[in-house]
C-alpha cells in the first residue's frame, strides 16, 4: 500500500507540486486517495501525538468523525493494546533507528464487536534529515484470517477422515510414487509414512501383481474414473495381506491427471469368513449326497464282508478262496476311491489364495462325487471333457462349490430321473463348461431371478442353500460369466465361462 | 422239480454281490438266477417261478420298492426280501412296503450270511 501511495505521490508531485494553482486540487486528491484505500493510516510525531488519521482508521477504531489530530496515542488506542503490543516503544524505536518495522499481527476485540485482526507496519516518514513522523499502516485482515481458519479447519477435518479411516487411503503421483499414506496403511502394512513416501507403490505389491498393477494404472491414467483390483500388499514383517483396491484419478483445475488415490480394504477377515461359509456349504452338499455316498460305500463293504465270511469257512474250494480274496481287495480299493472323492471335496481348505489349477480335473472329481447321488436317483450321468490340462487362475474350494451346486441343482430338477450331462470346450482363451439336465426346467418369468441371492425354486424348508447366486459370485470372482438357458418341462443348461491362463508348470 | 422248488432270484447291479449271494445260496442247496436291473428282473419273473427274490433297493433303471410292485403284478405270490445299503429300518417307504405286505423283510448291507440263510426260510414252499 505504501508503494502505491508513494508512487502516486511521486508521479503527481512532478506535475502538480510546482503549480500552486494545482495545490488545492492535489490536497483534495490526496485526501480522496488516503480515504479511499482500504487500509488504516495513522501519522504520529515524535511526541506520539497524532498528525493525521485517514477515514478508514477513524472508522475501524470507532472514532467516527472525531478529530483525533493532536491527541496522544494513549488517547487513541485502548490501554490494553498499547501495553500488549508495546506500540509506543516500537514507534519510538522507528524514530530512533529510521527503519521500518516488520509486519505484525494485532488482534483486538472492541467492546460489543467481533474480534478483528490487523496486520500493521510502522514506516518512518523523513521530510527533513531526521525522521519527522512515523506512519502506522494497518490492514484489517480479519476476513482473510477467518477464511484461512476455515480452510485449515476443512483440511483438518479431511485429514482426520483420512486418518481415522479403517481402510488404507493413499495417494501417488502419476508414476505411482507414494505421496500420502494414512495411519490405516501404516497399521496394515507395518510401514511408516516416512518409509514409503516417494517410493513406488508397486514395490509394496506382491511380485505377481506388479506388472498387472502397472498396466492397470497406465490405463486408468488415460481413461480416468475409478477401477477396482485385488492385489496383495507386502508387509514390513515380510508377510502379505490380501487387499481389495479402488483406484481413482486426481485431477487438477485443468482436468489433467495429477495422480492417483487408492482406497484399500484388508480382505483377510472377509476371506476367513468366506472360507467358513464355503465349509458350511460343503457340509450341506455332503448332507445331500450322503445317501448316495453311503449306498456306494456299502456295496463294496457288503462284498468284502460276504467274501470274508466265506474265507472263514475251511470247507471252500481253493479257487473260490482266491476269488473271495480278490473281491475283498477290489472292494477295499473301490471303497477307498469313494472316500478319496469325498475327502477331496470335504476337507477344509484354509487356503483362500488363487492359483493356476487344472480346471477339468476339479470338474471331473466333482462329477465322480455327485455320480453316487445321481445313480440312486436314476439319473444317467455323462461327462464329456476334453483330455487336456487346462488351467484357470482360481481357488479350488470355490470352484468345487460351483460345480457341486450346478450338479446338485440339476439332480434336484430331475426328481423322476433323467440325464445329467457335463461337458467342456475350449475356445478363444476361455473354457465353456455346460451342465445340462433333462429336468423340470425353469419358468421363463423366473429365469432372470435365478442368480438372486434370496430366490429359490424349491418349496420352503427344502432349500439346501446351494444357490446359483453363490455360483454367480464365485464365477465373477474368477473373472468369468455364468448364464442359464431353460425350457420348462425340457431341461436346463447352465453355462460357465472361465478365462484360461497359460500352462507354465511342467506336467 | 427240485430246481423249481428252490429257485431264488437275486436282483443287484453289483456283479460281485450277485456272485457271492449265488455261492451262498448254492451252499444251501438252492438254485439262483441273477438280474442286474429292473428290466432283467421283470423278464426273469415272467419266465420262472422263484421261491423268493433278494432285491437291492437302488437299481440303475428302477427303485426297489416300485419294482417290487411291478414284480408282484406279474407274480402276486412272490416273496421279496430287500437288501440295501441305503435304507434304514425306520424309513417311511420301507415301513409302508412291509405293512402292505409288498416285501417280506429287509436286510441291510453289509449282511451276515446267517441273515441270508434265515431269509431263505421266508420263501414260499410251492
Amino acid at each position: 500500500m505504501k508503494g502505491i501511495l508513494s508512487e502516486a505521490i511521486d508521479d503527481l508531485s512532478d506535475v502538480l507540486w510546482e503549480r500552486a494553482a494545482a495545490r488545492k486540487s492535489f490536497h483534495e486528491f490526496h485526501d480522496l486517495l488516503v480515504n479511499a484505500i482500504p487500509s488504516s493510516i495513522l501519522l504520529v510525531d515524535r511526541n506520539l501525538q497524532v498528525l493525521f488519521a485517514n477515514r478508514n482508521f477513524l472508522e475501524k477504531t470507532f472514532h467516527g468523525k472525531d478529530n483525533i489530530v493532536g491527541k496522544r496515542l494513549s488517547q487513541v488506542f485502548p490501554k490494553v493494546i498499547l501495553e500488549e503490543l508495546g506500540l509506543e516503544a516500537s514507534i519510538r524505536s522507528v524514530f530512533d533507528n529510521g527503519g521500518s518495522t516488520q509486519g505484525q499481527k494485532l488482534t483486538y476485540r472492541a467492546p460489543g464487536v467481533p474480534l478483528r485482526t490487523y496486520y500493521y507496519r510502522m514506516i518512518p516518514v523523513i521530510w527533513t534529515a531526521n525522521v519527522d513522523a512515523v506512519l502506522l499502516l494497518m490492514e484489517d485482515v480479519s476476513e482473510q484470517v477467518q477464511l484461512s481458519k476455515e480452510v485449515h479447519c476443512a483440511e483438518r477435518h479431511l485429514a482426520s477422515v483420512v486418518d481415522s479411516a479403517s481402510d488404507i487411503v493413499l495417494s501417488t503421483d502419476n508414476e505411482g510414487r507414494i505421496l500420502t499414506w494414512n495411519p490405516a496403511a501404516e497399521r496394515i502394512s507395518g510401514y511408516r509414512v516416512d518409509d514409503v513416501r516417494g517410493r513406488s507403490l508397486f514395490e509394496y505389491l506382491a511380485k505377481e501383481h506388479r506388472e498387472d498393477a502397472k498396466a492397470f494404472l497406465s490405463i486408468l491414467k488415460f481413461q480416468g474414473g475409478s477401477r477396482t483390483a485385488d492385489w496383495v500388499l507386502l508387509t514390513a514383517d515380510e508377510g502379505s495381506v490380501f487387499i481389495s483396491w479402488v483406484f481413482s484419478t486426481m485431477k487438477d483445475e485443468a482436468s489433467q491427471t495429477t495422480g492417483l488415490v487408492a482406497v484399500g480394504r484388508d480382505q483377510t477377515e472377509r476371506r476367513k469368513s468366506e472360507v467358513q461359509r464355503l465349509q458350511r456349504e460343503k457340509l450341506t452338499a455332503l448332507g445331500v449326497m450322503a445317501g448316495g455316498i453311503a449306498h456306494e460305500l456299502r456295496n463294496p463293504l457288503a462284498v468284502c464282508s460276504s467274501a470274508a465270511q466265506f474265507l472263514m469257512n475251511d470247507q471252500i474250494k481253493p479257487e473260490f478262496r482266491r476269488e473271495c480274496a480278490e473281491m475283498i481287495q477290489k472292494g477295499i480299493t473301490r471303497a477307498s476311491a469313494i472316500i478319496e472323492n469325498v475327502l477331496t471335496f470335504a476337507r477344509p481348505s484354509d487356503d483362500a489364495e488363487f492359483a493356476p489349477l487344472d480346471i477339468l480335473g476339479v470338474l471331473d472329481e466333482m462329477s465322480r462325487l455327485v455320480a453316487y447321488e445321481a445313480k440312486i436317483r436314476k439319473i444317467e450321468m455323462v461327462t464329456d471333457l476334453p483330455n487336456e490340462r487346462l488351467l484357470v487362475n482360481g481357488n479350488r474350494g470355490l470352484l468345487q462349490q460351483v460345480f457341486i451346486n450346478l450338479f446338485l441343482n440339476a439332480i434336484k430338477a430331475m426328481s423322476m430321473g433323467g440325464k445329467l450331462r457335463a461337458s467342456a470346450e475350449c475356445s478363444g482363451g476361455e473354457l465353456l463348461i455346460r451342465v445340462a439336465d433333462t429336468g423340470c426346467g425353469i419358468p421363463q418369468e423366473a429365469l432372470a431371478k435365478v442368480f438372486d441371492p434370496f430366490y429359490t425354486m424349491l418349496p420352503m424348508g427344502t432349500d439346501t442353500g446351494l444357490g446359483l447366486s453363490v455360483c454367480y459370485s464365485i464365477v465373477k470372482e474368477h473373472m468369468g460369466t455364468i448364464e442359464v438357458e431353460s425350457t420348462a418341462g425340457v431341461g436346463t443348461i447352465l453355462m460357465v465361462r472361465l478365462p484360461l491362463v497359460a500352462d507354465e508348470a511342467p506336467i | 422239480m427240485e430246481m423249481t422248488r428252490s429257485l431264488f432270484l437275486i436282483i443287484d447291479d453289483e456283479p460281485a454281490l450277485c456272485r457271492l449271494l449265488e455261492h451262498l445260496l448254492l451252499q444251501e442247496g438252492c438254485a439262483t438266477k441273477s438280474a442286474r436291473s429292473g428290466c432283467e428282473a421283470l423278464d426273469l419273473v415272467k419266465r420262472f417261478r422263484f421261491r423268493l427274490a433278494f432285491m437291492d433297493v437302488k437299481l440303475p433303471d428302477a427303485d426297489g420298492i416300485d419294482l417290487a410292485g411291478r414284480l408282484r403284478e406279474l407274480d402276486p405270490g412272490l416273496p421279496i426280501m430287500l437288501v440295501s445299503g441305503s435304507l434304514f429300518e425306520d424309513d417311511v417307504d420301507l415301513k409302508k412296503a412291509l405293512a402292505d405286505g409288498l416285501i417280506c423283510g429287509f436286510i441291510r448291507k453289509p449282511y451276515k450270511h446267517e441273515e441270508i440263510r434265515n431269509a431263505t426260510g421266508c420263501g414260499r414252499l410251492h
